[in-house]
């Protein structure tokens, strides 16, 4: 590999917009995301986190601009396509296989990368394990809370083994205690190498685990860098504060 | 319920079907007996795309016909009903894919819509083309017995017939429930964004799902015009068979290895053999009956008639464990 691929960011999104008729929830998104570590995402209500996430996994269609993966074009590609380069999304609003038990859900992701079911299922059992999920693995998702559902929703992910994880609120309604199980379960992921770009609203949550944050406001980047500087810059203070 | 004994159930079906169809030689038991299978193949066919993947299809007769027909015109034209069976299948599958790339863009009801009309499309023109012998359909020669002509002048032979290609339908299942296709159709059924988010393909697996349940309904018409002697567009493309298949998989329950053959045998005895009690004079009194029956079942059980055997054998072993306890 050259030096030149080495430094290319790992997903790299240039002029991304996405117009909902005369709406435009993103603007010109231009974001770089390099291999390793966790980007956090914030941003004011309606800033065009979700949308941005929607059309970098392929689940809308973009206006226009590009989204390139480990330097392959996949602006509009067909959702299940980005999925299996190594790009896996999470909902901000869990959506789980109702009536499937935990084992079989996570089996579902699992069976991308392991076609024969003995073998999916055996690796979905340990990706359970490794969350905690472990007890629960025959309760059908219905009947999980709110924390475990959002578990099941990173197994499910996980078990496909992307590259790039892009986690919506995955801390949103979790008590104090299971936001720090979730942070330590962050971590680990990271350590294993998968990159992981975070949309949270929990400050305090990201501010220590993020080695990048992106600031969006109305479709825009306002601001792009280190977390200790975001809270102090002026831009990111006025798009969630107001104009003094 | 495990492989096991989901085989020991087709294997105890299987010998007691066969018995009857080599000992019993009552015409008109042997033919509800016939009947009952083609529909079990039928309402299996349609399980895999309704109950397994939750695309409600109302033109199933579209493949039945397309299989009554094929093997009609071979017998007729080539003197054996064989290449129209492979053949019928395969324009089936054709069809299905061809109907189905763009109404799988459809969700919900307008998929079930989509499925009426190019089935009612297919009846229209069945009545029209003079090779198919428009409104009257056509009869078929009788050729000399034997597999060869698939006619055969005991009844019990059709059975026999009928339950290779049953056991094949009941294997596929089971097979299906157990392989990656089968995941993705539950995954696609209760959630299809979510299982496109971790790369299931939800069109190609519905696809070749369809297409599969093309050919294999298609088969089952292909016997049950071997055994009438006869096709036309009512009876093999008409919007009441399409419906009958639906009903025999609601009834018997959707997404179950048995159902459908419960609610096959349900529907024939009732439709059939009602029929044949109390129509004549009192027509519509088994469709009556029927209906009441669909009413019950969906309102009081939506699983069907294998959700209630599933409850009463887990009753049955709480019943044998308690006194231990």
């Amino acid at each position: 590999m050259t030096v030149a691929n080495e430094r290319a960011p790992l997903l790299e999104i240039r002029g991304l917009s996405k117009r909902f008729g005369s709406l435009r929830a993103l603007d010109g998104l231009d974001l770089h995301v390099p291999g390793g570590g966790l980007t956090a995402l914030i941003g004011p209500n309606g800033a065009g986190k979700t949308t941005a996430f929607n059309c970098i996994s392929g689940a809308l269609r973009p206006t226009g601009g590009s989204v390139r993966f480990e330097a392959r074009e996949i602006a509009g590609a067909p959702y299940h396509q980005v999925a299996r380069l190594g790009l896996v999304r999470t909902y901000q609003v869990v959506q789980p296989f109702a009536e499937m038990s935990v084992l079989d859900a996570v089996t579902v992701g699992a069976l991308l990368r392991r076609p024969h079911v003995a073998e999916a299922r055996a690796f979905a059992g340990s990706t359970i394990e490794a969350l905690g999920l472990g007890p629960k693995r025959d309760i059908i998702a219905r009947s999980l809370t709110i924390a475990d559902k959002k578990r099941l929703e990173l197994a499910r992910a996980l078990a496909t083994e992307p590259r790039l994880l892009l986690l919506d609120e995955v801390m949103a309604g979790l008590t104090p205690t299971e936001c720090a199980a979730a942070v330590e379960l962050l971590r680990e992921i990271v350590a294993r190498g998968i990159t992981i770009v975070m949309v949270e609203h929990v400050m305090e949550v990201l501010m220590p685990l993020a080695d990048h944050v992106v600031v969006l406001a109305t479709g825009k980047v306002i601001f792009d860098g280190k977390p200790s500087e975001a809270v102090n810059d002026s831009r990111v203070i006025e798009a969630y504060l107001g104009r003094p | 319920m495990t492989i096991r004994s989901h085989l020991n159930v087709l294997g105890i079906v299987a010998t007691a079907l066969i018995a009857l169809a080599l000992g019993y030689h009552n015409a008109f038991v042997l033919n509800l007996v016939f009947v009952g299978l083609v529909f079990a193949v039928l309402g299996q066919s349609w399980n895999w795309i309704s109950g397994y993947a939750g695309q409600i299809s109302f033109g199933h007769a579209l493949f039945f016909g397309c299989g009554a027909y094929a093997s009609a015109l071979f017998a007729v034209h080539h003197g054996s009903p064989w290449l129209g069976l492979l053949a019928g299948a395969g324009v089936a599958a054709i069809l299905a894919v061809t109907v189905g790339f763009p109404c799988f863009a459809l969700r919900g009801h307008y998929f079930s819509i989509a499925t009426i009309a190019v089935a009612a499309i297919a009846e229209i023109t069945a009545t029209n083309v003079d090779a198919l012998g428009k409104a009257n359909g056509f009869e078929m020669p009788i050729l000399p017995a034997g597999l060869g002509t698939l006619q055969f002048t005991e009844k019990g032979h059709y059975v026999l017939v009928a339950l290779g290609l049953f056991v094949v339908a009941q294997l596929a299942t089971i097979a299906l429930e157990r392989s990656r296709l089968g995941f993705y159709l539950r995954a696609i059924r209760l959630n299809q964004e979510a299982a496109a988010s971790v790369g299931v393909d939800a069109r190609a697996a519905k696809l070749t799902t369809y297409a599969a349940c093309g050919a294999l309904a298609a088969l089952a018409g292909s016997l049950y015009a071997q055994q009438a002697l006869y096709v036309g567009p009512e009876d093999t493309l008409g919007l009441p068979i399409s419906i009958a298949i639906a009903l025999v998989g609601v009834v018997g329950g959707l997404s179950t290895v048995w159902g459908p053959a419960l609610g096959a045998f349900v529907y024939v005895a009732l439709a059939r053999y009602g029929g044949a009690k109390l129509g004549g004079t009192g027509n519509g009194v088994d469709l009556l009956l029927y209906g009441a029956l669909i009413l019950i079942i969906v309102s009081w059980r939506p699983d069907g008639l294998a959700g209630i055997v599933h409850s009463i054998r887990r009753s049955m072993k709480r019943r044998v464990v308690e006194p231990s306890t």
